[in-house]
C-alpha cells in the first residue's frame, strides 16, 4: 500500500503593517512541534519573502518551512481589496487584504492530503492530526467559539440576515480527489463572478472574503443544502476578536489574552489559553509576542 | 463600609466570577478536544455511552463491528479490544487532566491565580 503524503498549506502576503510571512514562519515551528508534520508549504510573494529573509534569517525561515511558493501579486486586486484592521478598539487602520489566491490551494498543494490554515490560526495542540486519513474528502467549520463565550456576533453566522450559513475558510482539510477539485473550481468561479454571487447571496460590503466564496461553494457543492459540507473533527474553531490583545506567552502552547469586555468596550479581562489551537484576529498582538513564541519552539535563533 | 468601597468590592468580585467562568469554559473545551478520537476514517466522541456499548459488545464476544461515527458514517472497527483500550486511555487522560486543572481553579480566589500569574498578594 502506498503512503499518502500529508502537509500543511499557508498563504502569507504581507501588507504595509502586517507581517503575515513572519506569522506563517512562527506557526510553522508550532506545527512541526505539535503536529509533528514537517511538510509545510507557504505561498507568498517576493517582497514578503525577502523582507523576512532579511529580518529572520534564511536558515530560520527554511528550517521552519519546507516548501515556499512565490507568486506575483495582482496589483489591481491589492489596491482594491482593503479592510479595516484593529489593534484593539483603540487603534484601527484600513490596509490591503491580499487573499485572492487562496482558492488556488488545490492546484498549489503538493500533498495528497492538505490542511489549509490561516497564518494567524496558531497551532497549539495536535487536534488537527484527527483529520488525516478521514473518510470525508473535504471538511471545514461553520461553528466557531469565541473564547469569552458571551460575545456573540450574528454577522459571523450567516452571509446575510436571512442567508446561508457562513463557513470559515480559516481551516480547510481536503484530499486530492474529484470532489475537492470541483469544490475549489467552484470557489474560483465565485471569486471571478463576485458581483453576481454577492447579489444572489446578499453578503454586505465590497470586501472580497474567502469565507463568503467558500460558503457559496459549500452551498452549491452540497446540492444547495445548508451545512452540507462536514465540519472538521475538532469540537470547534476557537477565536478571539481583533479588539482583544495578548499579555504574554508564559510557556509552550500558552497565551494569556486581554479579552475586551462585551458591555464595557475598551476595558479588558485576562484569560489564559492552553494547548488548543486558536484563531488570533489581532495580528499586531501576535507580532508583539513573537520573540516569546519563537523561544519555545525553534531550534535555531533569529538574526534579530 | 462606605458605599464606594462596597461597589469596588462588588465589581472586583464580578471580574473574578467572569474570569472564573471563562477559565472553566476553556477547561471544558480542552477536555472535549481530548475526547475527540479519529480512527479508520471516522471520528468518535469518547463518552461513557460509547465505552459501555463497546464493553457490552466485547462481552457478547463480538470482535469486529460497524459503528456510526459523529458524522453518522459507518466505520468498521476490526479489533474491539484495542479500540476499547484506546478510548479508555484517552478518557482517563482527559478527565484526570480536567479534574486536576478544575481543582486548582476552584481553590483560586484571585484573578491572577486563576490564570497562574505570579503576583505579590500583598499588593492586591
Amino acid at each position: 500500500m502506498t503512503q499518502t503524503s500529508k502537509g500543511i498549506l499557508i498563504f502569507a502576503h504581507n501588507n504595509e503593517e502586517i507581517d503575515y510571512f513572519k506569522l506563517a514562519t512562527i506557526n510553522s515551528w508550532y506545527i512541526k512541534k505539535n503536529l509533528d508534520i514537517h511538510d509545510i508549504t507557504v505561498v507568498t510573494n517576493q517582497h514578503s519573502y525577502d523582507y523576512n529573509i532579511k529580518n529572520l534569517g534564511k536558515q530560520f525561515v527554511h528550517d521552519a518551512i519546507s516548501n515556499i511558493i512565490i507568486l506575483e501579486k495582482n496589483k489591481t486586486f491589492k489596491n482594491i481589496n482593503r479592510r479595516l484592521y484593529k489593534d484593539t478598539s483603540h487603534s484601527q487602520k484600513v490596509l490591503p487584504f491580499y487573499n485572492i489566491d487562496r482558492c488556488d490551494a488545490y492546484d498549489l498543494s503538493p500533498y495528497d492530503e492538505t490542511i489549509l490554515i490561516d497564518a494567524d490560526y496558531l497551532i497549539l495542540s495536535d487536534s488537527l492530526n484527527q483529520c488525516w486519513g478521514h473518510d470525508n474528502e473535504l471538511m471545514m467549520n461553520w461553528s466557531y467559539q469565541d473564547i469569552m463565550t458571551e460575545r456573540e456576533d450574528p454577522t459571523l453566522k450567516r452571509l446575510s440576515a436571512f442567508g446561508i450559513t457562513m463557513y470559515w475558510a480559516t481551516v480547510v482539510y481536503f484530499k486530492k480527489c474529484n470532489f475537492s477539485q470541483q469544490f475549489f473550481n467552484t470557489v474560483k468561479h465565485v471569486r471571478d463572478n463576485n458581483d453576481y454571487y454577492q447579489t444572489l447571496y446578499g453578503w454586505p460590503g465590497s470586501l472580497y472574503r474567502n469565507d463568503y466564496s467558500f460558503s457559496v461553494a459549500a452551498h452549491m457543492m452540497s446540492g444547495f443544502i445548508d451545512k452540507g459540507i462536514p465540519q472538521l473533527p475538532i469540537p470547534s474553531l476557537y477565536k478571539t476578536f481583533d479588539t482583544d490583545d495578548i499579555y504574554s506567552s508564559p510557556a509552550l502552547n500558552q497565551i494569556i489574552f486581554y479579552l475586551e469586555k462585551p458591555k464595557s468596550l475598551g476595558d479588558f479581562m485576562l484569560s489564559k489559553w492552553r494547548d488548543m489551537d486558536i484563531h488570533v484576529m489581532n495580528k499586531w498582538a501576535i507580532n508583539r509576542i513573537s520573540e516569546e513564541l519563537i523561544t519555545y519552539v525553534s531550534e535555531t535563533n533569529t538574526t534579530t | 463600609m462606605h458605599m464606594t468601597s462596597k461597589l469596588t468590592k462588588a465589581l472586583e468580585f464580578s471580574n473574578y466570577r467572569t474570569t472564573l467562568n471563562v477559565q472553566h469554559n476553556n477547561l471544558k473545551a480542552k477536555a472535549q478536544s481530548l475526547l475527540t478520537y479519529s480512527t479508520n476514517g471516522g471520528t468518535f466522541n469518547i463518552d461513557t455511552a460509547l465505552i459501555t456499548f463497546i464493553e457490552m459488545l466485547i462481552k457478547r464476544k463480538e470482535s469486529s463491528v460497524i459503528l456510526l461515527d459523529v458524522y453518522n458514517n459507518p466505520i468498521e472497527i476490526v479489533n474491539l479490544d484495542e479500540f476499547l483500550e484506546e478510548i479508555l486511555s484517552r478518557y482517563f487522560e482527559a478527565t484526570n487532566e480536567y479534574y486536576a486543572e478544575y481543582s486548582k481553579l476552584k481553590k483560586s480566589r484571585k484573578v491572577h491565580k486563576l490564570i497562574d500569574l505570579e503576583l505579590d498578594d500583598t499588593d492586591q
